[in-house]
């Protein structure tokens, strides 16, 4: 098959000059990395709209664009929800309730905060079940770039996926998590720059909002009216949208996992951590503008989505289609090394996470203890080149899904979604005691496995397998809340005194020092109210 | 880069920033590719863009980013006369 798209000197050019950059940057890192906390959490020391825009673009990557212009050409309006009802409220309850804790503890991951608020044995479960997820992540969209270059621009697998992964190896081996957020800055400004020629020329082309209402049937056109039943394009009703994705699968996923997290624990102080995601929340409610308008201008102006295809289209390779119909080379190029600057920084996202949470979690708990901080800096930059290399083998173990948005959201599911139920007892009970939580966690995780299976097998079904994900995300939740306060009311409770500066109650509240237009409450209020804003506009 | 205006540690983990500053290569990075499109732009043939609507899309899109990347820089640059 020959390549969709051909680039040529001025394309390449402006490839390769993303690349000598983010090596560059990397490099001029190096001399910061004397310490652990330098290497895994930058110092501690970044101002809030670095980690904000980092918290964002870690969740920006290529398969996420990709998946949403997909959703967007078959769902309609209503892929919105995955940022309105699916993100903002998760990311202003992240920065406002739980930040404090995260943060105030001084936890240096996710699971060491499980370890002193629960247990080891939970900690474990949370470590190994999240080392494994994220390279498998890593694997996944390594092998994802790989393909797409190979569809749309003729590279060759094996190249990509090679040169991909020593370009993150250099930069993230020499600069560690910093590396790796002041990539995903400049990826969040080169998505923007590179998309929005896309949207300007679509909405022209198709005569703006007017020519979305004039050619596009009703049910595509809003975002909340057809979610009554589960007869709308998405096939979800209202309770498993604000439930299973609104409530469990956006709260798992930006108030716990690591990923995400490990940004706001990088900031310089708590109230710039308590900023990071609701900084995040701004631009978050404004990427629609970037996936879902093309989305529906595919529909509108390629061949392949017309009326006639529909049955057959490849919603996957809506957004490429899109750059082949309006962009010439030049415009092209840039656009090309926004996915290309996606992949990496989310491949380099995984890679620090991964390596954050085997040194401190896995392998300075049970592995060697105690070691002096060299040490663990040292093993940190070298599980990067182990962590690289996994994801290189997973990459040719994957297999794709029909749809890639799905798989990710199947991933989560199994493991994040439970993994929220245990963190809001956790922080808002101080009767959650240690093997409430470990059972409780452990139960939500079969849970959701369970379900996957009891849906594979046809025993369950639901109008999509979106729906099957957030209903699954819900239930397993719902397993993870019920066994913990279950298991909780029978087995001993830690002496309060341990949990001070754990738990919401037996935690002084945060003085708040910064001024009123500073405040992480008049922010994330004012997010909300946006977002409510734009719901009801879109009605 | 470390002059005398560093944290120093309290005690609470604060350290030395990494002070590279983020806004100097995304303003290079973006100006050079505002200027390498503004003159791609200006070299090719209109019918280049037919695709674009008959936009000169290189052009248009080449002196925005120089107008964007060019703000970086002259924040940055503001900010360390400041300094």
């Amino acid at each position: 098959m020959a390549p969709v798209i051909t680039l040529n000197l001025v394309d390449y050019a402006i490839i390769g000059g993303y690349i000598l950059v983010m090596i560059l940057v990397g490099y001029s890192l190096k001399k910061y990395m004397k310490t652990g906390e330098d290497f895994f959490l930058s110092g501690r020391s970044l101002p809030g709209w670095i980690t904000g825009l980092a918290f964002l673009s870690a969740n920006l990557g290529a398969l996420e664009v990709i998946g949403m212009v997909a959703n967007s050409a078959k769902y309609g309006i209503a892929t919105v929800h995955f940022y309105w009802v699916g993100a903002v409220l998760a990311m202003v309850f992240l920065g406002i309730f739980m930040m404090p804790f995260y943060y105030g503890s001084r936890v240096r991951t996710v699971p060491e905060y499980l370890k002193l608020r629960y247990n080891e044995a939970t900690r474990g479960l949370n470590a190994i079940s999240f080392a494994i997820m994220t390279v498998l992540m890593s694997g996944i969209s390594l092998y994802a770039m790989a393909l797409l270059f190979k569809l749309m621009l003729g590279w060759s697998l094996t190249g990509s996926i090679l040169f991909a992964a020593v370009v993150v190896l250099l930069y993230v081996f020499w600069g560690g998590l910093s590396s790796s957020i002041y990539n995903e800055v400049i990826q969040f400004f080169l998505i923007w720059l590179g998309l929005l020629p896309i949207v300007f020329l679509g909405l022209k082309e198709v005569g703006g909002f007017a020519g979305f209402v004039a050619k596009l049937k009703q049910p595509m056109l809003h975002a909340v009216k057809y979610l009554g039943t589960s007869n709308n394009p998405l096939g979800v009703d209202w309770f498993g949208v604000v439930m299973g994705l609104g409530f469990v699968l956006a709260f798992g996923y930006w108030t716990t996992d690591f990923l995400v997290v490990q940004r706001a624990l990088a900031s310089k102080n708590l109230n710039s951590a308590r900023m990071t995601p609701i900084i995040a929340a701004f631009p978050k409610m404004l990427v629609p503008i970037i996936v879902v308008i093309p989305g529906l201008v595919a529909l509108l102006v390629l061949p392949e989505f017309s009326q006639a295809a529909l049955p057959t289209a490849d919603y996957n390779s809506a957004l490429i289609l899109l750059m082949k119909h309006y962009l010439p080379n030049g415009v092209l190029g840039l656009a090309i090394t926004a996915l290309l600057a996606s992949f990496m920084s989310g491949m380099a996202g995984n890679v620090t996470a991964f390596n954050t949470i085997w040194t401190y979690d896995i392998y300075g708990t049970y592995i060697k203890k105690g070691m002096p901080d060299a040490h663990y800096l040292k093993v940190g930059k070298y599980t990067t080149v182990f962590g690289v290399a996994v994801s290189v083998g997973t990459a040719y173990i994957v297999q794709s899904f029909p749809n890639l948005m799905d798989y990710m959201q199947l991933i989560f599911s199994f493991f994040n979604a439970p993994l929220f139920a245990t963190f809001l007892l956790g922080m808002f009970w101080k009767g959650a005691t240690p093997w409430g939580g470990f059972w409780g966690l452990l139960v939500g995780i079969l849970t959701a496995a369970g379900h996957y299976i009891l849906y594979r097998a046809g025993i369950i079904s639901y109008h999509s397998d979106m729906a099957a994900n957030f209903y699954q995300a819900w239930w397993a939740w719902l397993a993870d809340f019920v066994v913990t306060i279950g298991v909780s009311l029978f087995t001993k409770k830690r002496d309060p005194k341990e949990l001070v500066g754990l738990v919401f109650g037996l935690t002084p509240k945060p003085k708040t020092e910064a001024r009123w237009y500073a405040r992480p409450a008049v922010w994330g209020t004012l997010a909300l109210a946006i977002a409510i804003l734009l719901n009801v506009i879109f009605w | 880069m470390s002059d005398n205006t560093e944290i120093k540690d309290q005690g609470t983990g604060m350290k030395e920033g990494h002070v590279l500053d983020l806004k100097l290569p995304i303003g290079w990075l973006i100006s050079a590719y505002g200027v390498l499109l503004t003159v791609y732009g200006l070299m090719t043939k209109k019918e280049v863009y037919a695709i674009s609507l008959g936009i000169n899309l290189n052009l248009a899109w080449g002196i925005l980013m120089i107008v964007i990347g060019g703000g970086f820089l002259l924040t940055a640059f503001l900010k360390r006369k400041k300094a």
